[in-house]
């Protein structure tokens, strides 16, 4: 369980996140929304340990600060919000970085086709002699996923349930990319690890999240399930935008939910 | 999960030849097999350089001379030859294949530290600095730094531009990098400055440097291998060596690091003490090497950019290979600028220069796009 409790963050000499306190159990989904600039991604990198913070933060009971960087990385992975490289590395080299570190967890006979494995997961399959560079944006997100993925691919190791950090995991990619992206997410939580992903589209929020930390202004302003927190008068607080949960169009529009998906 | 699916064709490149079947994108069997290469094409190499020259003592009796030792009366070698491959060319092809290696490999180094193909302790500054450092004793040794020389004798020269190097990077990379992310521009544009500087504090000292020194600085300034001895070798072999020791150790993170700080800390690298270390090898490298040889540019930022083309930018391969490549080019180098205007020679800077500047030009008309990251 990542437990998150009575966290703060300051930046310079202003303070992006205060008070913020959550529990993300393993198993569960945890989505953290808000609008921009109310502390999701300082949060994210927090919970990383690239910033110092005040509070506790603690993976599976021990706080993140007396962990070493090498002790995380194998309780923990965690994918940015887009990486670019300066040396022509092919996907596969990509992939394969996520090995180097933390401990996959695949068995010894896997470990050669893991990053194909891995790709496979991702949509990619067959893209591994492809130079990164040259990719889509949504590609390379989705080549940086295989990455993170190979670093935790047991999502419980030893009896310990490990985590996967997402930050923005969807914003680049298109509907279908979006819905797999969050299955294996999905998935990687009902296989008992934990999942924390910052969102902004609140339907695939509502679809996939077991628990939504809705961020505003620094602080938690509510944490629950996608039901209990996605309402018209918190949206109209946090987000400064009359919408109406459940609304329909009038009927001159289209329009098309990710909910309507069938798998 | 489904081993059957992964072995479908499409994720394994086909079979050529019979050979082993490996995954698409994977290419440490061709690094491996292009490092097996450059160990002969270096051997190869040395071996050359030691029997080319304007005595020609043939290349068989030069090996056997090799593999029997000094003391065999049999191996077709005059006494005369003997010295001359003993005394003036033995060293100096170590010389040059350590120097050789030194820069192909701090080039190789700074690029991954600071994530762009374009960082090359020639261009950004840093020699500027080691140069700095030497010129420093070369003139103040007799005065004010006297207790310097005393202190490390014949290291003390290798050693000041090792401290020059290692303070002009840690200026640069303080100027270039902010949050983890390097300005490419920034880089630049710092590296101006600091050679700027570095080439006015040189002025003063050669302005108040008396005539020998004078003469020492000249030849030193020159970039050459000429005067390579056995106390030049024990002077900056040690650093040298420490640099290409510790340089293997660096691959990781620097493979790691080609993802960001932030990515690089996240897979378990400590991020700060390893660039401390990395910047340390770099200073180490270039210092020692510009003690000895003056400025050789180019081979730093020539070499690991026609392999990486070839065996790709993981630094596990990169960096062995690097230190291959650039000691059998450094040697081919000294080779022209022993021969082409003989019998005088030509400094082996100028010959570098004239086929690296070129090379680097047309490094940035191929990737003008990474100026702009």
């Amino acid at each position: 369980m990542i437990r998150v409790s009575n966290v703060s963050v300051s930046l310079g000499r202003s303070r992006i996140v205060e008070h913020v306190s959550f529990d993300a159990e393993a198993g569960a989904f945890c989505v953290i929304v808000g609008p921009n600039g109310s502390g999701k991604t300082t949060l994210m990198r927090a919970l990383s340990g690239d910033l110092p913070h005040e509070g506790v933060i603690s993976i599976n009971g021990v706080p993140i600060n007396r962990l070493k960087l090498w002790q995380m990385a194998s309780m923990r992975a965690i994918l940015p919000q887009s990486t670019s490289l300066s040396f022509p590395f092919t996907v596969r080299e990509i992939v394969k970085l996520g090995m180097t570190s933390g401990r996959s967890g695949a068995a010894r006979h896997n470990v050669e086709t893991l990053p194909d494995e891995a790709l496979e997961r991702v949509d990619l399959a067959g893209f591994g002699g492809r130079f990164y560079q040259e990719l889509s944006g949504g590609e390379q997100q989705r080549v940086q996923l295989a990455r993170v993925l190979c670093q935790v691919w047991q999502p419980v190791l030893d009896g310990q349930p490990r985590f996967l950090f997402l930050d923005e995991p969807v914003s680049s990619l298109d509907i279908k990319h979006q819905l797999i992206i969050m299955q294996i997410a999905r998935d990687f939580a009902d296989r008992g690890g934990g999942v924390i992903a910052i969102l902004h589209d609140l339907n695939l929020t509502s679809m996939f999240a077991d628990r939504v930390v809705v961020m505003h202004k620094g602080r938690a302003d509510s944490v629950g399930t996608p039901m209990e927190v996605l309402t018209d008068d918190r949206i109209l607080r946090v987000y400064e935008c009359a919408l109406k949960v459940g609304g329909l169009p009038g009927k001159s529009v289209p329009f098309v939910l990710p909910q309507s998906a069938t798998f | 999960m489904s081993e059957t699916v992964l072995r479908k064709p499409a994720v394994l490149a086909s079979a050529r030849g019979g050979r082993r079947l490996r995954p698409e994108g994977d290419r440490s069997a061709l690094a491996r097999m292009v490092i097996a290469c450059l160990c002969l094409v270096l051997a190869a190499t040395i071996v050359f350089s030691l029997a080319f020259g304007a005595s020609d003592a043939s290349v068989l009796s030069v090996v056997k001379t090799l593999i029997a030792g000094t003391d065999a009366a049999d191996n077709g070698l005059s006494v005369r030859d003997r010295i001359i491959i003993y005394d003036i060319r033995l060293p100096r092809v170590i010389l040059g294949a350590l120097i050789g290696a030194s820069l192909a490999v701090s080039g190789a180094v700074m690029q991954g530290l600071f994530r762009n193909p374009l960082a090359d302790p020639g261009i950004v500054g840093v020699s500027a600095g080691a140069g700095l450092g030497a010129v420093s004793i070369i003139v103040l040794g007799g005065t004010f730094l006297a207790p310097m020389i005393a202190l490390f004798s014949l290291y003390a020269l290798p050693l000041a531009a090792f401290f020059g190097a290692l303070i002009f990077t840690l200026v640069l990379y303080r100027v270039a990098t902010r949050r983890g992310q390097t300005s490419i521009a920034t880089m630049l544009l710092a590296g101006i400055a600091l050679g700027a500087m570095a080439a006015a504090y040189i002025g003063v000292l050669v302005y108040i440097a008396d005539d020998k020194q004078l003469r020492d600085l000249t030849f030193w300034g020159l970039g050459s291998l000429a005067g390579a001895n056995w106390v030049k070798i024990a002077a900056s072999g040690p650093l040298i060596a420490l640099a290409l020791v510790i340089s293997p150790f660096l691959a990781r993170g620097l493979n790691g690091l080609a993802l960001g700080e932030a990515s690089a800390s996240h897979l378990g690298i400590p991020v700060q003490r390893f660039k401390r270390i990395a910047i340390v090898t770099v200073a180490a490298a270039t210092g020692a090497s510009v003690a000895v040889s003056g400025g050789i540019g180019f081979v730093g930022v020539v070499v690991p950019h026609l392999l990486r083309l070839v065996i790709g930018p993981d630094h596990r391969y990169l960096l062995p290979a690097a230190a291959l490549l650039g000691a059998s080019l450094l040697l081919i180098a000294d080779a022209v600028s022993r021969t082409i205007v003989a019998p005088s020679e030509l400094p082996i800077g100028i010959v570098t220069a004239a086929v690296g500047a070129p090379f680097f030009l047309w490094i940035l008309l191929r990737r003008r796009g990474i100026l702009d990251l």
